[in-house]
């Protein structure tokens, strides 16, 4: 227990910042990555079989992915009132470009939760978090050639994913 | 097909690359998980309560009412091809009838040897009763017949025997007759000599 303990200490002093970046870039929301960063060690924690984990960081990073596209479709289904509306997460400076970028940025992030696993983990690992192909195939032990793939296919998916969305935005305006 | 480039998903994922929390957002979600481990307090407000078996239970019947419920919609939902089904009724009912039908004809066989059976017997308690009856009625002819011929022979043989004491008569008389003339003859005869 205490050696469980002393692991995920290890995990979140080395990773924790990374964790918590990723979990903000894929939620737009410091204080909904905040609770996800809570709820990913609390499963980390309660994993039960902690020894078969070889590459802790990569399964946090895993785990954080999923967690963020959960939480990402529950969100879906919320409809909020514009005074709820939180503040988004963004480096922007003025009010319509934070806007535009922000609502582009949840277009995008909402074009990657309807991606496959896969697909979806190699081009967050690649594009949203900048890691290099042989890290990420090491992670999902896979080769950089697969990686390429499967990064090559998701910009693909992605590109019909929002060139339809787009286009039924343009229907619905004529 | 699509009117959106590779670069343009490019920038955007680039756009949320670049997206970097507060230092401050960061050391305060970082401490608060190593508060909470510390303390043992987070993980107890989070912890995902195992449910209770009722629940468990309930969740499970209605899982399984709500598959039945698809289950027969997605079976009603599919249109009836009447060439199938009737092919199976056709085959369903050419089964069961040639089993009932084995079974009829066997029972009638049955039947049609019982009752054939009864009449041949009863034909032929019939037929002796009559041929008895046909022989006592036979038998009783031949004894009247008999009777009858008894009763002709013996009024012959009394006809006879009348017929004989007459002509015992008759030859007596004629006897008598003959003696009489022989004496009549004889005496008639030394005269014709003496004479």
């Amino acid at each position: 227990m205490e050696n469980r303990q002393e692991k995920l200490f290890e995990l979140l002093d080395k990773s924790g910042a990374s964790l918590y970046a990723l979990l903000t870039r894929l939620t737009l929301r410091e204080d909904v990555a905040e609770e996800l960063m809570q709820e990913l060690f609390i499963k980390l924690s309660n994993y039960k079989e902690l020894r078969k984990i070889g590459n802790w960081n990569a399964y946090a990073h895993r785990i954080a992915i999923n967690l963020a596209f959960d939480w990402r479709r529950k969100q879906k289904r919320v409809c909020l009132s514009l005074n709820n509306v939180p503040e988004i997460a963004s480096n922007e400076k003025s009010p319509l470009s934070s806007l535009i970028n922000s609502e582009e940025s949840q277009e995008m992030l909402d074009a990657i939760r309807q991606l496959n696993k896969a697909p979806r983990q190699a081009i967050v690992m690649r594009y949203i978090q900048q890691q290099p192909y042989e890290d990420i195939a090491e992670q999902m032990n896979k080769t950089t050639h697969q990686v390429r793939a499967l990064c090559y296919k998701a910009v693909n998916r992605l590109r019909d994913l929002l060139g339809s969305e787009r286009k039924g935005i343009y229907n619905v305006e004529h | 097909m699509s009117n959106i480039d590779e670069n343009e998903i490019l920038s955007r994922l680039e756009k949320l690359s670049q997206i970097k929390p507060t230092s401050e957002s960061t050391e305060r979600a970082i401490n608060r998980v190593r508060l909470g481990f510390t303390w043992g307090t987070v993980t107890r407000s989070y912890k995902i309560k195992s449910p209770s078996p009722i629940i468990k239970f309930a969740v499970a019947a209605v899982l399984l009412i709500c598959a039945g419920f698809f289950a027969g919609w997605l079976f009603a939902a599919k249109p009836i091809d009447v060439k199938q089904l009737r092919t199976e009724i056709e085959a369903s009912l050419r089964s069961s009838l040639a089993t009932s039908c084995e079974q009829i004809k066997d029972e009638l066989h049955q039947q049609v040897q019982r009752d054939l059976t009864e009449f041949a017997a009863q034909t032929l308690a019939a037929s002796t009763t009559a041929t008895d009856q046909r022989l006592i009625e036979l038998i009783r002819l031949i004894d009247a017949a008999r009777m009858q011929d008894h009763l002709r022979v013996a009024a012959a043989l009394e006809k006879i025997e009348m017929d004989k004491a007459k002509l015992g008569d008759g030859l007596q008389a004629l006897a008598a007759r003959t003696d009489e003339l022989l004496r009549t003859e004889q005496n008639t005869t030394p005269s014709k000599t003496g004479g």
